[in-house]
């Protein structure tokens, strides 16, 4: 059993997703994405319905954004849409087709189809033969090769029809190409016998190739009465893609959609390369903008939209969601390498693995830390001087900030000091005064208060340093912990405490007060000491 | 007559001066001469053995910081403490300059005029989708604010990593900041 009691990891584990994966779609960015590409589709679907495609029937949108965005994710989740919003779709990933040859591109866009969608074809196909069989077109009879002899039996035409259906039973080949050339043109004729021979031809050239494609394009709207969204993802600066994308985009085709998925680096390669393709680029129908597609809240959003969608039992409730919510927040702020769509997921795919090895309830900071030390073993906590683990880092992360930050780091510099005396690196502390959190003398006999002043208001931190520098006669020198961006003076050093001082500082007092300071502690305790200035 | 009498005691520094050496010197009228000066402060007399000795205020003090033990200590005590006041002052001082400084600082604030350059340079070289390359904006600052291309960078990482939803950054290109050890050459606003 999984965290949250789901009976299986509901993140995917490839590194790009796969149709499969992309049936769930979370955040608020990538769905109103979804709603541009289906507006578009709503949009030529009204205007083409009810009467014949035309050149004038064709959409340019593209998807520009970084790579692990969720570009292709978007894409597949769209195709899975297909049937809901009366389109047929081909997804074609140019990275996978080398060389880019005309053949190897319309193989790439057949192959991008549904099969059930050339089945779907192929019955539309044979029924029109067969009507026109049934008035009295001979050469539509001899397409399904109906003869005298089966009209004798008792077979009707319809029956005919149905076992070429069912493959019981096989057109005529060289009567087929004789009745298509009378009713569709050229590539139309050989679209339709290879989809009722199901076989496909070889395209030469460009032209066949865009020929094939209107071919495509034209029947599945005029006999499904659906319009085609071609995908085309990893669109870049090569050069055979950017001739194939102009062909496309020049040639119409009718009842099209065309979603080009680019990345910003690949879209000004074909800035560079090819400014007449980046024009048509530019005048796209449609700019989906995935803007903030890695932002934190829309990584959390599609992250928990994983878990809400699998949890049929109702354990993933919001205190739950709340507390995995926190611990990704930390991940996305401390590490850039959690700031994309793609590996949040990755990091949530085995960390959930681990809940279920571990049999945990949820997703806590153990199994995170496991799944970073061995999904990401090059990983450490920026600036930690006391090598803090990562899930002592996302713990005590969460509460920085808190009220009682400021009192919690008042006790680990004293227990720092105590530390540095009991190590010999400073003589004997004093009784600490009201203003001073320690005050004692260095191994030269010179009288050294440590004041600390962490508030989140920093006006209230210029007060309190105000005050507590009047105390600076006590002393020989002063040392000001604060988290406020402010100078030293002649008189007082002030030391800035950033998070990952005071994470330290914090992992540091619990191991100190909990006696748990080994041995390999001590010189990196001794190094966090000096960079307090209590050493 | 009263400043010859003054100049006089001054004269004789931290030693004092005898009042019957002065009486010689200035006659009889001398008396109420420094019986006036006493009353405003402006020297001191006192009982040495048989004869009465005159100082000037200052002479006076140091005179008793030298050969009087009790008056020492006072004396040292109280520059203690003025020391003291001094050094708080001084601190004081220096926060109210700090305090200061920042507050120049923010006005004056090169990291908002970097943005506002910044900002423009973005908005001038970006394509219809938003996203424009960090070489073009680099070279746009880099002649106008005279800074070289590692101090660019430098300003640009800080002000995406800072504005983390204000910016977004993508990969590839040739020049760009670091992110995740990948060259990032693209950014837009969000």
């Amino acid at each position: 059993m999984y965290a949250y009691q789901l009976e299986s990891n509901p993140y995917p584990s490839s590194p790009t997703p796969t149709e499969k994966d992309a049936r769930i779609l979370g955040g608020k960015r990538h769905k109103e994405a979804k709603s541009a590409i289906l507006e578009c589709i709503k949009e030529l679907n009204n205007k083409v319905g009810g009467r014949d495609s035309n050149d004038g029937d064709f959409r340019v949108i593209t998807l520009v954004q970084d790579v692990g965005s969720g570009k292709t994710h978007l894409a597949l989740h769209i195709k899975n849409l297909q049937s809901r919003h009366n389109t047929v779709c081909t997804f074609l990933d140019l990275s996978t087709i080398s060389p880019k040859t005309m053949p190897s591109l319309y193989n790439g866009i057949i192959k991008g189809f549904e099969n059930d969608f050339f089945v779907q074809l192929r019955t539309k196909l044979v029924e029109y033969i067969r009507d026109r069989a049934e008035r009295g077109d001979n050469s539509a009879k001899k397409v399904l090769d109906y003869s005298f002899m089966n009209k004798l039996s008792g077979m009707t035409i319809r029956q005919k029809a149905d076992d070429i259906l069912s493959g019981k039973a096989l057109v005529s080949a060289e009567n087929l190409k004789q009745f298509l050339v009378q009713w569709f043109n050229y590539h139309e004729s050989n679209l339709i016998r290879n989809i009722i021979t199901n076989s496909f031809d070889a395209v030469t050239n460009l032209e066949e190739l865009l020929g094939m494609m209107a071919a495509i394009s034209k029947l599945t709207h005029r006999f499904l009465n659906k319009i085609i969204l071609y995908e085309i993802d990893e669109f870049d600066g090569n050069q055979d893609s950017i001739e194939f994308v102009k062909g496309i985009i020049n040639a119409h085709l009718p009842a099209s959609i065309l979603l080009l998925i680019s990345t910003p680096s690949g879209y000004a390669e074909i800035q560079g390369k090819n400014p007449s393709v980046f024009d048509r680029l530019e005048k796209a129908n449609y700019k989906i903008d995935l803007a903030g597609s890695n932002s934190q809240d829309e990584l959390l959003e599609i992250v928990l939209e994983y878990i809400k969608h699998n949890d049929k039992k109702g354990k993933f409730t919001q205190k739950t969601q709340d507390e995995l919510d926190e611990k990704i927040r930390v991940l996305y702020d401390e590490f850039p390498e959690f700031r994309s769509v793609r590996s949040i997921i990755n990091i949530l795919y085995h960390a959930m693995e681990k809940s279920a090895e571990l049999d945990l309830e949820k997703i806590d900071e153990t199994a995170i830390d496991e799944t970073i030390r061995h999904t990401y073993p090059g990983l450490k906590i920026r600036g930690s001087i006391m090598s803090v683990p990562i899930s002592d880092f996302i713990s005590i992360r969460r509460t920085c900030g808190d009220e009682s930050t400021g009192e919690q780091l008042k006790r680990a510099i004293a227990n720092l000091a105590n530390f540095a005396h009991e190590m010999g690196n400073i003589g004997k502390l004093e009784k600490q005064n009201h203003t001073l959190d320690v005050v004692y003398q260095d191994p030269y006999g010179s009288k050294i208060g440590i004041a600390v002043v962490v508030n989140e208001n920093h006006t209230k931190n210029f007060e309190e340093i105000s005050n507590i520098s009047k105390s600076s006669a006590l002393v020989d020198k002063l040392v000001i912990l604060t988290n406020s961006n402010i100078p030293s003076s002649e008189s007082i050093t002030i030391v800035n405490v950033d998070k990952s001082k005071m994470v330290d500082l914090l992992y540091f007092n619990n191991k100190y007060t909990d006696h748990k300071i080994a041995a390999s502690d001590n010189e990196k305790a001794q190094m966090l000491a000096k960079t307090v200035n209590i050493i | 007559m009263i400043e010859e009498v003054l100049e006089r005691i001054s004269s004789a520094s931290i030693n004092g001066i005898k009042k019957a050496e002065l009486k010689k010197t200035f006659g009889k009228n001398c008396d109420n001469i420094l019986q006036n000066l006493i009353e405003k402060e402006q020297i001191f007399v006192e009982k040495k053995g048989v004869a009465y000795f005159v100082w000037t205020r200052d002479n006076y003090i140091l005179h008793l910081s030298q050969n009087d033990p009790k008056f020492k200590s006072v004396l040292n005590m109280v520059m203690g403490v003025s020391h003291s006041v001094a050094k708080v002052k001084q601190h004081t001082n220096s926060l109210d300059e700090a305090v200061t400084m920042i507050s120049k600082q923010n006005l004056a604030n090169p990291e908002g005029d970097f943005k506002v350059e910044f900002d423009r340079g973005l908005t001038e070289s970006s394509t219809s989708i938003g996203w424009a390359p960090f070489s073009e904006i680099r070279k746009k600052i880099c002649e106008s604010k005279k800074i070289s291309t590692e101090n660019f960078y430098t300003m640009a990482t800080n002000l995406v990593e800072r504005q983390r939803e204000k910016y977004e950054v993508s990969s590839g290109g040739q020049e760009g900041i670091i992110m995740r050890g990948l060259v990032h050459g693209y950014v837009r606003n969000v």
